[in-house]
């Protein structure tokens, strides 16, 4: 019977692969499947070896699994789905995969051994998978970094990105430790190929390459020049490093107040009030051609005296003088008023809340007229008086 | 008659002082006043309450919620406590003044109190201080009952800049008071019988209520032109209009106290969108500038009250008082 099995299971092998895409109707059998049937272990070290247990048209049944051929001092298990299992069972033209931990003593010797795996049913079905499996030596752990623009340009406030390669030379995978080294104030971020969450490590494939995201921030008042941030790479005693180098140029910027930050002021309808305002640059380099506009309400005046500013060297201060002139027919209360710089690609603007007054002229109009009411009524006294 | 003929010796104003307070001794306790009080409660009571009882369940945004008791209009009532003044003050001045003079002279006391050593000149204007001085003291209680059932329903004392503007509100209300207690005491001087001098004045104040806003629009419109071009048109049309009607001194009243008991009142008149443009809406005045925008108002107001009591001085000394 099992020879027989056997047979058809031969005899059916080429067919299986002739279709290869699908289950073709006409094969039966069970088969034992994995991917490198005669692969390298390392001493010392643990294996996994993915096995497919295929059922080819047979009805299901329980299948015991079996090892043979286990060298002396090596441990190997078999598990499904995380525990250990000795049997599985696998539905009509279904798969179940189980995994070979082999766990290769330290001193094993560097050559093959040959280990069965069966697997065998109730009714008699059995499919086995010989395994070689040799002890190499332990390739040691490399590490390349590479990156295609080490060295950027950019002001204080952009942000600088270096697109780094990490290659794993080694024949394992390694969880690769990322670091880089700015000077003082200078934050260094790494991100994943396209993904936005931070990363301080990452996982690399053997003989593979991963495309990390170095984003470096400098400070905002950073001086203008170049500026070197070390990248390490780390993973199991191996590391590679990397200069990269931020070149940044000064910019400045702008910033508009008043002296003592107050930004509101009162004004008299029809006359003109003075207002100072103070244009501040706490950026790295002068800002040029500073060009001084205003948005007031209609028919109101304004005129900034300077009207430009050739240049205002970094941590400086200018002093202008704005005039409002509220119009003839504005009505007393508060108005919004806007002031504006503008430089080569830099502007600060301020709201400015004008509080308008109207004159006391009309007050004192108001008092005249009741004073001239009083002498009418005066005069009447004389004239009429103590009767 | 020559000047010099005429003449006496001494102040004009010599006795002033007792009559001022005999007739205001005689205000405080006659029964006239304790109607008039009574119909000024009456009519003053009811906005308060329905105004409070707003202002205790709905929330008010304005920062200033004592003077909105006075100037709410509430739901059930659709007068505010400053409108129902506006109607009632005239009517309590008229009441206090309307036989000032021709009642003492159908009385017959007029000769025997001008046979002491007071002038006539004295005589009128005590009449009038005790008058005015007689409606201060009713403004002041109720303006103070006003207040404290404010303190009490409401539960946050007023602040300082609300108490100014109530204070204001006071002196332009007994200024009110004070425009019409001189149109009655000259009617009391110009006519003999005291009937006719109450329904003059009655008749005046009716007037000013009732005929004139649709006198001095029918006037408007009759001298607006067939279209209006512009928006200054119009500004200037309104500005007509609001002229005439500040000749009744109801008008003056109701906008001076609008601008002091709504501060965020920048002006009385059409405000034009240029002169919108770039206004924060709805930010009050300061007190100064509410009080500079509602001068001339109040200076109306007082001038007024000057004018017409020196009228009624003028008449008055002409009168021939021996009966």
């Amino acid at each position: 019977m099992r020879a027989l099995l056997a047979l058809l299971v031969l005899l059916l092998l080429p067919v299986a692969g002739a279709h290869a895409q699908g289950d073709p109707p006409g094969v039966k059998g069970l088969f034992l499947l994995t991917d490198y049937p005669s692969q390298t272990v390392r001493a010392g070290e643990v294996t996994t070896i993915r096995v497919k247990v295929n059922n080819a048209g047979l009805v299901p049944q329980p299948l015991a699994l079996a090892l043979n051929g286990v060298p002396a001092g090596w441990k190997m298990d078999l598990l499904g789905g995380g525990r250990p299992v000795g049997s599985v069972m696998v539905g009509v033209n279904q798969e179940v995969i189980v995994q070979l931990r082999v766990e290769v003593p330290k001193d094993a010797p560097p050559s093959p051994h040959n280990v069965v795996l069966t697997a065998r049913g109730p009714l008699g079905q059995q499919a086995s998978l010989p395994l070689t499996l040799t002890v190499g030596t332990e390739a040691p752990a490399r590490l390349s970094l590479k990156s295609r623009l080490p060295s950027l340009r950019g002001t204080p406030r952009s942000a600088f990105e270096y697109t780094l390669t990490v290659g794993n030379d080694s024949g394992k995978d390694l969880t690769v430790a990322l670091a880089a080294q700015g000077p003082a104030n200078f934050q260094s971020t790494f991100t994943e190929g396209f993904g936005s969450s931070e990363i301080s490590s990452i996982p690399v494939e053997a003989g593979q390459t991963k495309d990390i995201k170095l984003k470096v921030t400098p400070p905002r008042d950073v001086r203008a020049g170049d500026y070197p941030v070390l990248v390490k790479v780390a993973a199991e005693g191996a590391t590679a490093e990397l200069r990269v180098t931020l070149q940044v140029s000064g910019q400045g910027r702008l910033a508009l107040s008043t002296r003592d930050g107050r930004l509101s002021g009162e004004a008299e309808i029809g006359k003109a009030s003075a207002y100072t305002l103070v244009l501040t640059n706490d950026g790295t380099a002068p800002v040029e051609e500073v060009e001084l506009s205003g948005t007031v309400p209609a028919n109101w005046k304004i005129e900034f005296d300077p009207k430009s500013i050739a240049s205002i060297a970094p941590n400086d201060k200018k002093e202008v003088q704005v005039l409002v002139t509220p119009a003839d027919k504005a009505v007393a209360g508060d108005y919004m008023a806007s002031f504006r710089a503008v430089a080569r690609g830099e502007q600060a603007s301020a709201d400015f809340r004008i509080a308008v007054t109207t004159s006391t002229l009309w007050g004192v109009v108001g008092i005249g007229i009741i004073a001239v009411a009083l002498l009418v009524l005066l005069g009447a006294v004389v004239r009429f008086g103590r009767r | 008659m020559p000047p010099s003929a005429a003449r006496r010796q001494g102040s004009p104003f010599t006795g002033i002082g007792p009559v001022f307070m005999k007739e205001l001794a005689d205000h405080l306790s006659s029964v006239r006043m304790l109607v008039l009080a009574l119909f000024v409660i009456a009519f003053g009571a009811f906005p308060v309450a329905s105004s409070l009882q707003t202002l205790r369940t709905v929330v008010d945004p304005n920062s200033f919620l004592f003077l909105r008791i006075f100037t709410l209009e509430p739901e059930q009532v659709g007068i505010s406590f400053v409108a129902a003044l506006n109607f009632i003050i005239p009517l309590m001045a008229i009441g206090l003044g309307f036989d000032s003079v021709n009642g003492e002279f159908n009385r017959r006391t007029l000769s025997r109190v001008l046979s002491q050593p007071i002038y006539r000149d004295a005589l009128l204007l005590g009449k009038f201080l005790a008058g005015v001085a007689t409606f201060a003291v009713v403004l002041v209680a109720l303006w103070l009952i006003v207040l404290g059932v404010g303190l009490l329903l409401l539960g946050v004392p007023p602040r300082g800049v609300e108490v100014a503007r109530g204070v204001g509100f006071l002196v332009v209300a007994v200024a009110y008071g004070g425009v019409w207690l001189a149109i009655s005491m000259l009617f009391s001087v110009l006519f003999r019988s005291t009937a006719t001098s109450a329904l003059c004045a009655l008749g005046l104040w009716l007037f000013f209520f009732l005929l004139w806003p649709q006198l001095a629009s029918a006037i408007v419109s009759g001298v607006a032109p067939g279209e209006i071009r512009s928006v200054e048109d119009y500004a200037a049309l309104q500005d007509l209009a609001m002229g005439l009607m500040r000749l009744s001194p109801g008008t003056l009243f109701s906008e001076a106290v609008l601008g002091l008991l709504s501060p965020e009142t920048r002006t009385l008149g059409p405000m034009l969108p240029a002169q919108m443009r770039g206004a924060v809406m709805g930010a009050p005045l300061p007190f100064g500038q509410s009080l500079l925008l509602i001068w001339p108002q109040i200076t109306g107001l007082i001038a007024g009250m000057i004018v017409i009591f020196a009228a009624a001085y003028v008449v008055f000394q002409r009168e021939e008082v021996r009966a």
